[in-house]
């Protein structure tokens, strides 16, 4: 609204100017919010007409069956998925929680003391160090990571021998469990920019006088920094969180039990089912798959699909409702002047 | 009760990455000196002259790279900042964002596991002290506070704990010149209350006078002169502190001696006393002048003459500082009122009263010492 003074909206090309820009941010907005309307309403669509040409935008009638069938997977479609869908569910929160549990304590710790801590050439060398990880793409080091996980801490396929015997070197194999999502997780790069932008603009004046107070150091980190910290610490939970709950293919690479998998794994694994197929319309598809016969018999097709998107989605969309309020209250008690 | 020496303190600054120095510079040249008991000592100097290191230094939050510093007779060189037991006032205030006033007071004693009423009657005891109103700050938010009620809570965090050394980081240079005044007075209040050995870092000489018991010049991380005001006034160590103590500051003229005369910045010539015939050498040397050290006549004479470009009233006495230009040096004089709208006055050094400088150093020849008011 004050991009244009109340005063010149009163002309007629200012208003003309006032009215494009309105229309302009509105179609945004509509290009956004159509994507979640196509889901919320293909989820609530029977199954033969949520494949029917041309789709329709409102079903003509509104089921539940979808949702109902859903949160029964593992009983209608065994072969697709054979865990119930709370253990997919279960599998990403303790993900992702671990994930923060271990991620931002790390992170944070690892910023304030590159930030305050340590002085001089170290500081820049650890900087730089950590920020260079950004540097490479995460596919480069896809598969040097994947070899870790089977033979920590040698990347290769199979342990090497020990020089002179026959007896393979000990090592960890992390692969196909809980924690060859966590820990890879433990460190994030891009965080720890966050981090340290923000501890860099605190004072070191702050430090010193609790330092003079007697506070040791991790106490000063404590009741000092952190209660100041609230606003970063919100930006970060919410990146990892999202980052964490929506990843897919280092999930993919390192689970292979479906007892373990994400949801996202579960999602991918059903469409799949119909991608294998081709469908495009209710016949080619019945005749497709065995898979495909038993969802669509079942009465699933997109429609199930998009439930279990809006069922991934809602957790990143609760948090970050959550992470915005302390985003805003943090915001209020920051020290700098 | 603390006393605090420094014995040749050494500080080194290494280069940041990227710069074209290579050499780590010094932060603190061998500096040396003994803060009594109970004593208020006034750090100034330019920027950069390694005043605030010193602070650091003694509150520890730097470590000396040599030589040793002693509380009482105990060596705290290598002693956190933790355990010296020392209080510190920042110039950006420094409070803790989160807390209120008295939650910022009260962080000492969390940390070192007081009891509860022990916190609670200190809490008093210094919120009585700061005198009226203060309790209203302590249980306000950090930021609705304003710049002085900041410094007020800054100071208050700084002698509830009855520490050994009071240290100043320049405490109210950024508050507006009214507010400082007054703050000003304050903490000289409470200073003289708690007689406690407090060292106060400024840049602002005026701040220095009136806080300091003794004032240290610094330069370049050397200690120039340590001394009391007077000393420092009237018998500076060299041209650097006789510049810089005094406002408006000293008017230095480039002059010679001849047998008995003086001669002025080639335009007038005195006859030199016996005392100071027999301590100036021969040629060339520098005569420096305080402003109220000169004879002013309206009329030309043997006197020099004084372009004048500024004339600033002082309000308290029926005089004025005539500002301007001896021969192209700077030169400054306490003139009388009766000279309102002059463009030219002869001014006449009072060699009793004068400073003499070597001609190519900063080494002084003669200084007039503190007059005998008395």
């Amino acid at each position: 609204m004050s991009l244009i003074p109340a005063v010149g909206r009163k002309q007629f090309k200012a208003r003309l100017g006032w009215g494009a820009l309105a229309a302009f941010l509105w179609f945004g907005v509509f290009m956004h919010l159509l994507p979640f309307y196509i889901m919320i309403v293909t989820s609530i669509t029977p199954a033969a007409e949520a494949m029917s040409m041309p789709p329709t935008l409102w079903p003509a009638h509104p089921t539940l069956a979808a949702w109902k069938l859903i949160l029964h997977i593992s009983d209608v479609a065994r072969s697709v998925l054979s865990q119930p869908l709370s253990r997919y569910f279960f599998n990403s929160t303790l993900m992702t929680l671990s994930t923060m549990l271990l991620s931002i304590p790390v992170t944070s710790l690892a910023a304030y003391a590159c930030s305050k801590l340590i002085k001089g050439k170290s500081a820049r060398t650890l900087f730089i160090f950590f920020i260079g990880t950004l540097m490479l793409p995460g596919i480069v080091s896809l598969i040097p990571s994947f070899l870790l996980t089977r033979n920590f801490p040698f990347p290769l396929p199979v342990a090497p021998t020990i020089p002179g015997t026959d007896t393979a070197f000990p090592t960890l194999r992390i692969w196909n469990t809980y924690w060859a999502v966590i820990i890879p997780a433990g460190f994030s790069a891009s965080n720890f920019l966050l981090f340290k932008g923000f501890f860099d603009g605190i004072p070191d004046s702050i430090i010193n006088a609790a330092r003079v107070d007697g506070g040791s150091e991790f106490n000063i980190f404590r009741r000092i920094i952190l209660p100041m910290s609230v606003p970063v610490y919100a930006v970060v939970a919410y990146f990892s969180f999202g980052a964490t709950w929506d990843s897919y293919l280092w999930p993919l690479v390192v689970i292979q039990d479906s007892k373990i998998a994400p949801l996202t794994l579960a999602i991918r694994r059903i469409s799949d089912a119909f991608g294998a197929a081709g469908t495009t319309n209710p016949q080619s598809a019945l005749g497709a798959s065995a898979q495909m016969a038993e969802l669509i018999s079942q009465g699933l097709s997109w429609n199930g699909l998009m439930v279990l998107g809006l069922l991934q989605a809602i957790p990143v969309f609760i948090f970050f409702i959550i992470a915005r309020e302390y985003l805003l209250k943090g915001v209020k008690i920051q020290g700098l002047k | 009760m603390t006393s605090v020496t420094l014995e040749n303190v050494v500080k080194y600054y290494y280069p940041t990455i990227g710069s074209a120095e290579t050499r780590p510079t010094l932060g603190l040249d061998h500096v040396s000196m003994k803060i009594e008991d109970g004593e208020t000592v006034s750090i100034v100097g330019p920027s950069g002259c390694g005043k605030s290191t010193l602070l650091k230094v003694i509150a520890g939050l730097e470590y000396a790279d040599a030589g040793r510093l002693l509380y009482n007779d105990v060596d705290v060189t290598r002693i956190t900042p933790q355990d010296r037991g020392v209080g510190m006032v920042f110039q950006d205030y420094a409070l803790y964002p989160s807390k209120e006033g008295e939650k910022n007071m009260a962080y000492y004693f969390e940390v070192h596991h007081r009891t509860e009423e022990e916190k609670q009657q200190r809490l008093k005891e210094t919120a009585d002290l700061m005198g009226i109103g203060f309790e209203l700050l302590m249980g306000r938010q950090v930021d609705t506070l304003s710049g002085g009620e900041k410094q007020r809570v800054g100071i208050a965090r700084c002698i509830v704990r009855e520490p050994n050394v009071f240290l100043m980081d320049e405490p109210i240079s950024n508050l507006d010149a009214k507010l400082r005044e007054r703050t000003r007075t304050e903490i000289k209040r409470l200073l003289k209350k708690f007689k406690i050995t407090t060292i106060y870092v400024t840049h602002d000489q005026q701040e220095a006078i009136f806080m300091g018991d003794r004032i240290a010049v610094m330069r370049a991380g050397r200690l120039e002169q340590f001394g009391t005001f007077d000393d420092l006034y009237y018998s500076p160590a060299n041209l650097f502190v006789a510049s810089l103590i005094g406002t408006p500051p000293i008017s230095v003229l480039p002059a010679e001696r001849s047998g008995g005369a003086l001669k002025i910045a080639d335009a007038a010539s005195l006859p030199l006393s016996a005392e100071l015939a027999a301590q100036l050498p021969e040629g060339r040397l520098r005569l420096g002048v305080r402003p109220e050290a000169w004879f002013v006549k309206s009329e030309a004479g043997s006197g020099l003459a004084l372009t004048v470009t500024r004339i600033e009233r002082l309000y308290t006495e029926r005089a004025a500082f005539a500002h301007g230009e001896v021969t192209g040096e700077p030169v400054n004089a306490l003139v009388p009122l009766d000279f309102p709208e002059v463009k030219q006055v002869f001014l006449q050094p009072d060699l009793d009263r004068a400073y003499f400088f070597a001609a190519d150093s900063e080494a002084v020849l003669h200084t007039p010492g503190v007059p005998a008011l008395f």
